[in-house]
């Protein structure tokens, strides 16, 4: 299965993928999403769940399901939108709260033995060269923190240009 | 000199960010006026944008969320961004960052300090450099011991060098650092303390490692 996590327009993504499978996962900006208050709910008190209850709630079940992940992004800052991090942050019930050691850094450990791929494409028309290197490197350590394997990072000037991509 | 120092934790007290600016707050002179602010939500409030009005320096603090900064403050970075453009704001404001991790390396906080560099040159301000501070967790625990003592050795040095150069608005170096507690200690404390935590909510330590799927 697939997990589309994007920050485009309905209309917009529609172009992309004019047909998207009906077993994909797509998490879309409903305007609504609430940011993560960092109170570790999601490891103590409904463990592998984000205990804030609106449509981003189960997103380390949706992860946890899924064999490839596509992030579609604007670029901001060398990080993603703040609706694509809001995701993200609100994805760590994916991992376990216990630490191990990975590359000699501490790390956490996995709720669910498996990998996934992921894919990333950025968007932006002005993204500076030092904003490439800092996304390049935040899918990097994504991937460590997620246990994923990164397969494309893309940069594109416009969302048009995503159209003539084959994802 | 009108010093802003903005928390970015999303919690209401007791987050590490805030404990480090306090101790920050207290290394500056008094002679300089300081503005002590907290972005919890998507959106810096009113009053909180005129505040910063005329700061000479401005320094985050904020815990690292998934290598990056929380979604909410990067909400507010970049509505600050527009503000800075407006004529009202100093134009030589300085900006350092302090981040927290809860890993123990400081230097996993090093993309979070790259994002707010990028952020500065978006907003026209100058990037001053800043703090990676590992094992952000450990903070309300040794809040209570004297600077430059036992654990805090490390991150009571990194704090006068910042404060140091923020009084002279000088860039600096990132300064990544960790604890002066051995690792495996951390890591044994911490995970103690996951146990402890569940258990306080009625559920049991195997429901820790409870999946979804």
């Amino acid at each position: 299965m697939k997990l589309i996590i994007h920050d485009l327009t309905e209309d917009t993504l529609q172009k992309i993928y004019p047909e998207i499978a009906a077993e994909y996962i797509i998490i879309s900006d409903c305007d609504n999403i609430q940011p993560c208050i960092g109170c570790f709910g999601c490891w103590l008190k409904t463990p592998g769940a984000c205990i804030i209850k609106d449509a981003y709630c189960e997103m380390g079940k949706n992860i946890a399901m899924c064999s490839e992940v596509l992030i579609i992004s604007k670029c901001v800052y060398g990080s993603y939108s703040p609706f694509i991090k809001n995701v993200l942050d609100r994805s760590i019930s994916y991992i376990h709260p216990y630490f191990t050691f990975k590359n000699g850094e501490m790390h956490h450990q996995q709720r669910y033995k498996r990998d996934f791929d992921l894919k990333v494409i950025f968007y932006g028309g002005d993204i500076t060269t030092e904003e490439k290197e800092t996304a390049q490197k935040l899918v990097r350590a994504n991937a460590v923190n997620l246990y994923c394997t990164v397969k494309s990072v893309t940069f594109l000037d416009s969302i048009q240009e995503m159209e003539a991509l084959d994802i | 000199m009108k010093i802003a120092l903005i928390n970015g934790s999303p919690k209401a007290k007791g987050s590490a960010s805030g404990l480090i600016l306090k101790e920050l707050q207290e290394l500056l002179s008094p002679e300089n006026k300081i503005v002590n602010l907290h972005f919890r939500k998507k959106q810096p409030g009113s009053s909180d944008l005129q505040l910063l009005r005329n700061s000479n320096v401005m320094v985050f603090a904020f815990p690292l969320y998934v290598d990056s900064l929380p979604s909410h403050l990067l909400s507010c970075l970049i509505q600050l961004e527009d503000e800075l453009k407006n004529a009202a704001f100093s134009k030589d404001c300085t900006v350092y960052a302090i981040a927290n991790c809860g890993f123990y390396e400081g230097c996993q906080n090093i993309l979070a300090l790259n994002i707010m560099k990028n952020w500065c040159a978006r907003a026209g301000v100058i990037w001053g450099g800043g703090l990676g501070v590992g094992a952000g967790g450990m903070m309300p625990v040794i809040n209570s011991i004297a600077a430059g003592k036992g654990p805090k050795k490390n991150f009571s040095g990194a704090l006068n060098t910042l404060s140091d150069r923020i009084s002279r608005q000088e860039t600096i170096e990132n300064i990544c650092f960790s604890p002066n507690f051995p690792r495996f200690l951390y890591k044994l404390a911490g995970e103690m303390g996951w146990r402890k935590a569940v258990k306080d909510n009625g559920l049991k330590r195997r429901d820790l490692s409870r999946k979804q799927v």
